[in-house]
């Protein structure tokens, strides 16, 4: 496809019709994966409605901010909380928001903007970034960039906070450029050095960013060709204006919301990188034309993603319908290489196939069959697949195959790994159980397994 | 637009595999190892990343030279606390343990180690590093390549989630697979009695065979690495660590990783790398001097290295053993105004085992010709690689880092 061409509004047409995939397919890169309910009403709402409704969000529930905001109080929350109560109090802002796309977008800046307790040391300046990146998620870039700079938790992590006049510490120069902006290879040694000068003088006072002239470096610096009396924002204006830092925010885009399979050519995101200039750096406007195009309903999106830990954990619980202990899911989720608020290096999460290797591929399934199985007490048993399934009038194990692998995999898998969970059904009744199981024991503990397995199929490996 | 292809694929190749297993699983265990001969054995090498841009500067320590105490006016190592190696050279005050290998003469330093035009980047210098090369778009590791051109059992020993199989393994006929602990390494199920936790467990492993063909290069990857995870899995199950060693360990979990080392080179299930990382080393602020932000990191390196080869002289493995250290970059020789100091370029490399040849190799950089800031390098880390590949792994190095780089001689004893 011609990159004009590719970011064309998709329309569903009989060769290329709207289905149980493309609504699934949406939900899992525009949330974390959908209900049996959204499926159904996706299906049936066609492609523009479903994306409005994922892109706005449902209204804003009071209850639920309240209680966020009871939970994030400084006597729940305090500044000596460790990562994982953190985690726990985002994870489940994500469980039950009702925008969950905002969080999404939130994730995806905590991933750029990658700052780690570890160093900061202070929950309460994580949870002022966390505030930070959710309200700039879906909006102007800028302003985001320009807030991050002087955020109290990045002026630690990466100590703006002790860089003075005289003595300038290159980390947050090299860093803005680097990672946060333009990418490698398009500025200098020299213009990191300057830079840094630029950046001296800024320290947290009460809690905020505060700016000590007295240890700020005054003097002419020139910065990717610019030169002038520049202080902090002046940098993060001149990066800015550098063609490369549209392509370099959009290429981000691009592997987070489109593919991490093949790289797109320079070209192909070229109408992107213009499109976000033009509109005032407003992400939502990109990825909204990206969740419309042709491209993102091509075999080329679809499936072309690794679930991250919180993804694929996340799809899991919504599915259910249930609920979990945020505690221990925070830190089971550590163990899967993903405890947020705790990225492993300024770069954030590899991402990819990054994500799985022999020892966290285990631990993902391990995680699966925790949660499904009521055998597990660990997050609270409140995920009962069968309990799903009566909910949903499903009976028999025909049809709870059949709901299961809707749900999580759309029907898309292999005909041999639906033959072999119906083998399964049927053979494991054989099985020798405890005496004193009933036969609804029985049967239920039957749909559990049947839940956990249709999890452990590769294909839900895949966003 | 600076994404290059490795970004995206992360750090394995997805393309070009064989479906093959891990080497080790296709092996009878080598339990009889013709022992008659000393060192007769396959040789081991173990290699430790200091991840951050290690200070070599405050590691290896240049005492003597006045220059050295104008740079480090405040995170300056006292004359007096340096772990002596030389008239010239001592190490940091924290690393006993290393001193004491350096006596036992089981340790060689390699000075001013590093490459042409470095960069200052954690990430693309690291990329060098693991690579080998300098190239723009580097996908594959020297580790990799090596393991590419002779059959040799790898395990990366991840200290957690967040670590990611590095570049420097990429490139392997299969994947290496990465460990955190014996005990997680297993597939669980929820299974009625004994038989349905076969077929449960066979159907979970039958899902990564399909044979419905599929052109995505993702799934065949997912496929893939749990087709190998599933009977990794299953063979170290089998295995009977026994763990007779009495060798007390740190309670870090970096000397844990290497714990783990120790008992999978002595189960004997073919492991020739191992891979291990100490994440910390950025210290731009507030490093510290004899004690502190990396005085503690030189520690936990120190002592578990030492706890490392106490516990593997017990098992009467030693001799195979080459542990090898380096580090993205080193940082800047003088002290930044926050106690702490920016990025650099060279740095040294440690060499230790009882086949090394124990010594300093090279000269300690140049305090007073600094590269815009920096120590220069004399060493290229190439030529280290080379060394180590041809004269300890016995592996062709020119497929590997280029015939530009000859390899330093004698840094082994025969």
């Amino acid at each position: 496809m011609k990159p004009d061409q590719a970011w064309q509004p998709y329309t569903p047409s009989a060769e290329n019709p709207w289905d149980l995939a493309k609504v699934g397919h949406l939900y899992r890169r525009a949330g974390f994966g959908p209900t049996m309910a959204e499926l159904e009403r996706g299906l049936a709402d066609g492609p523009e409605k479903t994306i409005q409704r994922l892109l706005t969000g449902q209204p804003a529930d009071p209850d639920f901010e309240a209680a966020s905001e009871f939970m994030a109080d400084e006597r729940s929350l305090p500044a000596g909380s460790d990562a994982t109560q953190l985690a726990a109090w985002w994870l489940a802002r994500i469980l039950h928001n009702p925008h969950p796309f905002r969080e999404k977008l939130a994730l995806f800046w905590h991933n750029h903007f990658a700052t780690s307790l570890a160093k900061v040391r202070n929950a309460r300046f994580m949870l002022g970034q966390y505030r930070l990146l959710y309200e700039h998620a879906l909006g102007d870039f800028r302003q985001l960039l320009k807030a991050i700079t002087t955020d109290p938790a990045m002026m630690i992590w990466l100590d703006t906070v002790t860089s003075r006049k005289g003595q300038p510490n290159e980390n947050y120069a090299r860093e803005l450029m680097e990672l946060f902006s333009l990418g490698i290879g398009h500025y200098t040694e020299t213009d990191i050095r300057e830079a840094a000068r630029a950046f001296t003088g800024y320290t947290i006072r009460d809690g905020v960013a505060h700016f000590d002239p007295k240890q700020h470096d005054a003097g002419e610096k020139t910065v990717l060709g610019q030169t002038g009396r520049w202080k902090a924002e002046d940098i993060v204006r001149i990066c800015l204006e550098q063609p490369a830092c549209p392509r370099f925010i959009v290429g981000k885009l691009y592997r987070a919301f489109v593919s991490e399979a093949e790289p797109p050519t320079p070209e192909f995101l070229e109408p992107l990188a213009q499109l976000y200039r033009r509109c005032g750096f407003n992400t939502a406007t990109v990825i909204e034309t990206i969740f419309r195009s042709q491209w993102f309903f091509s075999p080329a999106a679809y499936r072309q993603r690794i679930k991250s830990p919180v993804e694929f954990v996340v799809g899991i619980v919504r599915g259910l319908e249930g609920r979990v202990g945020t505690l221990p899911l925070a830190d089971a989720l550590a163990a899967l290489g993903q405890l947020l608020f705790s990225p492993p290096s300024v770069k954030g999460w590899d991402g990819g196939p990054a994500w799985l290797n022999a020892q966290t591929l285990l631990y993902r399934q391990n995680l699966a069959l925790a949660i499904t199985s009521t055998e597990d007490s660990r997050f609270g048993r409140r995920c009962d697949p069968a309990a799903l399934l009566q909910k949903h009038l499903r009976n028999g194990d025909a049809e709870a195959i059949d709901f299961f692998l809707t749900l999580f995999l759309q029907n898309d898998l292999p005909a041999e790994s639906l033959q072999k969970l119906r083998d399964y059904a049927v053979s494991s009744r054989q099985h020798r159980f405890p005496k004193y199981w009933t036969e609804s024991d029985i049967r239920e503990h039957r749909w559990r397994t049947l839940a956990y397995l249709t999890l452990t199929i590769p294909e839900f490996q895949l966003a | 637009m600076s994404l290059s292809r490795r970004d995206f694929l992360g750090r394995s190749t997805l393309l070009g595999f064989s479906s093959s297993l891990p080497a080790f699983l296709g092996q009878t265990a080598r339990a009889t190892p013709p022992a008659a001969r000393a060192g007769a054995r396959e040789t081991i090498l173990v290699v430790v990343q200091l991840t951050g841009g290690n200070d070599g500067l405050n590691t290896v320590i240049p005492y003597a030279d006045p220059e050295y105490r104008k740079l480090r006016p405040t995170i300056g190592i006292a004359k007096p606390d340096v772990k002596k190696l030389s008239d010239e050279l001592g190490l940091h005050p924290a690393m006993a343990g290393m001193a004491d290998l350096y006596e036992k003469r089981q340790l060689s330093v390699i000075q001013a180690v590093g490459y042409p035009n470095p960069s200052q980047s954690h990430f693309r210098s690291m990329d060098i590093w693991q690579a080998g090369s300098t190239e723009e778009d580097l996908s594959e590791g020297w580790l990799g390549r090596a393991m590419k051109q002779k059959a040799m059992t790898g395990f990366h020993l991840a200290a957690n989630g967040n670590e990611t199989a590095p570049l420097a393994l990429a490139g392997a006929p299969t994947r290496v697979p990465s460990l955190t602990s014996l005990a997680d390494f297993q597939l669980r199920t929820a299974a009625a009695d004994a038989a349905d936790q076969k077929r449960q467990r066979q159907l979970i492993s039958a899902a990564t065979q399909a044979t419905t063909p599929t052109p995505s290069p993702l799934l065949n990857f997912v496929r893939r690495t749990a087709a190998e995870t599933y009977a990794s899995s299953e063979r170290l199950r089998e295995l009977s660590l026994k763990d007779n060693s009495t060798v007390v360990y740190p309670n870090t979990s970096f000397a844990n990783r290497l714990k783990l080392a120790a008992q999978l080179i002595d189960a004997e299930v073919g492991a020739r790398i191992v891979y291990l990382s100490l994440d910390g080393f950025d210290t731009h602020a507030g490093q510290g001097g004899g004690t502190g932000v990396h005085a503690n990191l030189l520690q936990t390196l120190s002592e578990g290295i030492a706890a490392f080869f106490r516990d593997l002289s017990a098992r009467g493995q030693a001799e195979r053993v080459c542990l090898m250290t380096f580090s993205e970059f080193g940082r800047r020789a003088r002290e930044n105004g926050s106690a702490g100091t920016d990025h650099g370029s060279a740095a040294p490399m440690f060499l230790i085992g009882p086949k090394v040849r124990a010594g300093i190799v090279g000269q300690h950089p140049s305090l007073t010709h600094l590269d815009a800031g920096n120590l220069a390098f004399t060493i290229d880390f190439r030529r280290i690689y080379a060394a180590i590949l041809t004269d300890w792994l016995g592996i062709d190095s020119d497929p590997i880092v280029g015939n530009a780089f000859a390899k330093w001689s004698e840094l082994f004893v025969s």
